[in-house]
């Protein structure tokens, strides 16, 4: 299949919606809009993340983890506990996991706006489309799996205990990558699409990946996959990152002239400071 | 606030009043405040379990050579040094002065890593490791996330090389930024030594 | 004029190395016949010192000096934090654990 040729480097003049009611204006919006695929890749992020916090944290209740330290009678207590929001929690996580795929989408699409080679894009949409099955879909399958019988042997509900678990926060390798990719990408990008302190933030958040490596190795304390460094600082970040990417995920939308030159300012921004790229010349 | 174009590539008159500039990107800035921010998480992290538990830090600590940290430091020091060098050098147009602190600096950060991969050696020998008791899992913990910031470092180094090696490239911003976040690499180490090595 | 400033950079050096070895005198006077002690006074130094090196590398090293004012009270503030977050985490813990 031949790539689509990029548009010329004229920008786009942005038709005009007709005034009248919202409604008319939705479904012109929806039907003629340039960005509509942008835009409803963005909202299904924003939508995604929403439910990704809400599902982990208070109806499954996964998040933040339990300990890795506890005996096996309290690990089938907590499935006991735990059972019913579990089942119903990761049913809907099964049904809209598909949902990454626009999400991933989005942020290829801004590698391939950037002045660096498409490999980037390609390298990082690999990547990712693996990364949603140690990074979701493992813990969920094992989990349901846990709850669906309480009755089922107890050390093999503890096995299924530290699958998730571990393969959950022990799998941030590709992760880790992922986040490297970008950031070399945004460093090397003339077409200033994302400001060079997200790619440095990218390198913040691939280190605290990094750092979540020891929960193989520790059953307690600061570096188990419940740990303050390996958890709990490390989440912190990740919640600030995400907040950032969506935010400048947006402006590049707004922003975005379908040319394949820099992409211009905001109306009303102030010029940004001129930061050169690794290769540049003074 | 910040200069648009290049930064400081006029050298100062003596009798002007300095100009203010920020030192390279502003982003690099914003990175090494976020990055100390959480190396400090993870030293709070170290000193209140190190409170919880003083007897066995303090008798895991006697394991760790105080001369060991020193030489360390210096070593990173001295490499912060060169680096400062090899800004004004460049910013004052002399890219040969400039190239040979920026191999210096890269001398004196190899001479770091070499000393403490060696230290690291003589602990496991010992018989301390990382998942030993509790202070050497924070001692290797932060040894190492140190160390990966220095390796990343040396990529930095080698930026700075070969922005000043060609006239056609030399960027002083550039150079000031790989150097800001050199002596962020200088100054979690200055931290690390003291938490590990001196705390009691 | 850029040997006043290479100047400078040595002698801002030479402190900092001297801070680094007043760790040892600490560390001869804190500890008794190789046994080492607990001791709040060389922790705190400890970490106080360690603040105003790292003052020290922001202002003189990473040219802080130079800077407009919002980076030097943004880079003082950096370190007020540090020294609060590091200081509280030792007397909380210390208090905590009784």
């Amino acid at each position: 299949m031949s790539l689509p040729k990029m548009k010329t480097t004229e920008p786009l003049t942005m038709p005009h919606p007709p005034t009248g009611s919202w409604v008319s204006r939705l479904v012109w919006n929806f039907r003629h809009h340039p960005k509509r695929e942008l835009w409803f890749a963005w909202w299904v992020m924003v939508i995604f993340y929403q439910l990704y916090g809400v599902l982990f944290f208070f109806v499954t209740r996964v998040q933040p983890p339990p300990s890795p330290a506890w005996d096996t009678p309290t690990v089938v207590r907590w499935f006991d506990d735990h059972g019913f929001g579990i089942l119903a929690g990761f049913g809907v996580v099964f049904l809209v996991a598909g949902m990454c795929a626009p999400m991933n989408a989005l942020l290829a699409y801004s590698m391939r706006r950037m002045s660096v080679s498409r490999l980037f894009a390609y390298s990082y949409l690999i990547i990712y489309s693996l990364a949603a099955v140690p990074g979701m879909l493992v813990m969920a399958i094992a989990m349901t799996v846990g709850a669906l019988r309480p009755e089922r042997d107890p050390e093999i509900i503890q096995w299924l205990y530290d699958f998730a678990f571990l393969s959950f926060s022990g799998t941030m390798g590709v992760f880790l990558i992922g986040s490297l990719v970008w950031m070399v990408a945004i460093l090397l990008d003339k077409n200033r699409v994302f400001p060079k302190w997200f790619g440095y933030l990218n390198l913040c958040n691939a280190l605290t990946e990094v750092v979540v490596a020891p929960a193989w190795m520790f059953q307690r304390g600061a570096f188990a996959w419940n740990g303050a460094i390996a958890w709990w600082i490390n989440m912190v970040v990740f919640v600030l990152y995400t907040g950032v990417f969506l935010t400048l995920l947006r402006r590049m939308i707004q922003r975005e002239d379908f040319g394949i030159g820099p992409l211009p300012n905001l109306p009303g921004k102030h010029v940004a400071v001129l930061s050169d790229s690794v290769g540049a010349a003074s | 606030m910040t200069n648009l174009a290049d930064t400081g590539s006029r050298p100062q008159q003596l009798d002007e009043k300095p100009r203010k500039f920020v030192p390279g990107q502003p982003d690099m800035w914003m990175f090494v405040l976020f990055e100390s921010l959480l190396f400090t998480g993870y030293f709070s992290v170290y000193l209140v379990s190190r409170t919880q538990n003083e007897s066995l830090y303090l008798q895991s600590q006697t394991d760790l050579d105080l001369r060991n940290g020193v030489f360390n430091t210096i070593a990173l020091l001295l490499s912060s040094w060169a680096i400062a060098r090899c800004v004004q050098a460049s910013r004052e147009g002399a890219y040969r002065s400039a190239l040979i602190n920026a191999f210096m600096t890269i001398s004196f950060g190899l001479v770091f890593l070499v000393s403490k991969v060696f230290e690291w050696v003589k602990q496991i020998h010992m018989g301390n490791t990382f998942t030993s008791n509790e202070f050497f899992q924070h001692y290797f913990f932060l040894t190492s996330i140190h160390c990966i910031h220095l390796l990343i470092g040396f990529i930095v180094l080698g930026i700075v090389v070969y922005q000043l090696w060609s006239p056609a490239r030399r960027s002083q911003q550039l150079v000031e930024t790989c150097a800001t976040y050199w002596h962020t690499v200088d100054f979690l180490w200055v931290l690390i030594f003291a938490l590990l090595y001196v705390v009691r | 004029m850029s040997t006043k400033f290479n100047k400078r950079l040595l002698v801002v050096w030479l402190i900092l190395t001297s801070m680094t070895l007043a760790y040892v005198w600490m560390d001869h006077t804190a500890d008794h016949n190789g046994t080492l002690r607990a001791s709040t006074v060389v922790t705190v130094s400890a970490i106080v010192i360690a603040l105003i090196k790292v003052r020290i590398i922001f202002r003189e090293f990473m040219e802080v000096r130079h800077a407009p004012a919002l980076l030097c009270r943004l880079t003082d503030a950096w370190v007020v934090l540090i020294g609060v977050c590091l200081l509280g985490s030792y007397f909380v813990g210390s208090a905590v654990a009784g």
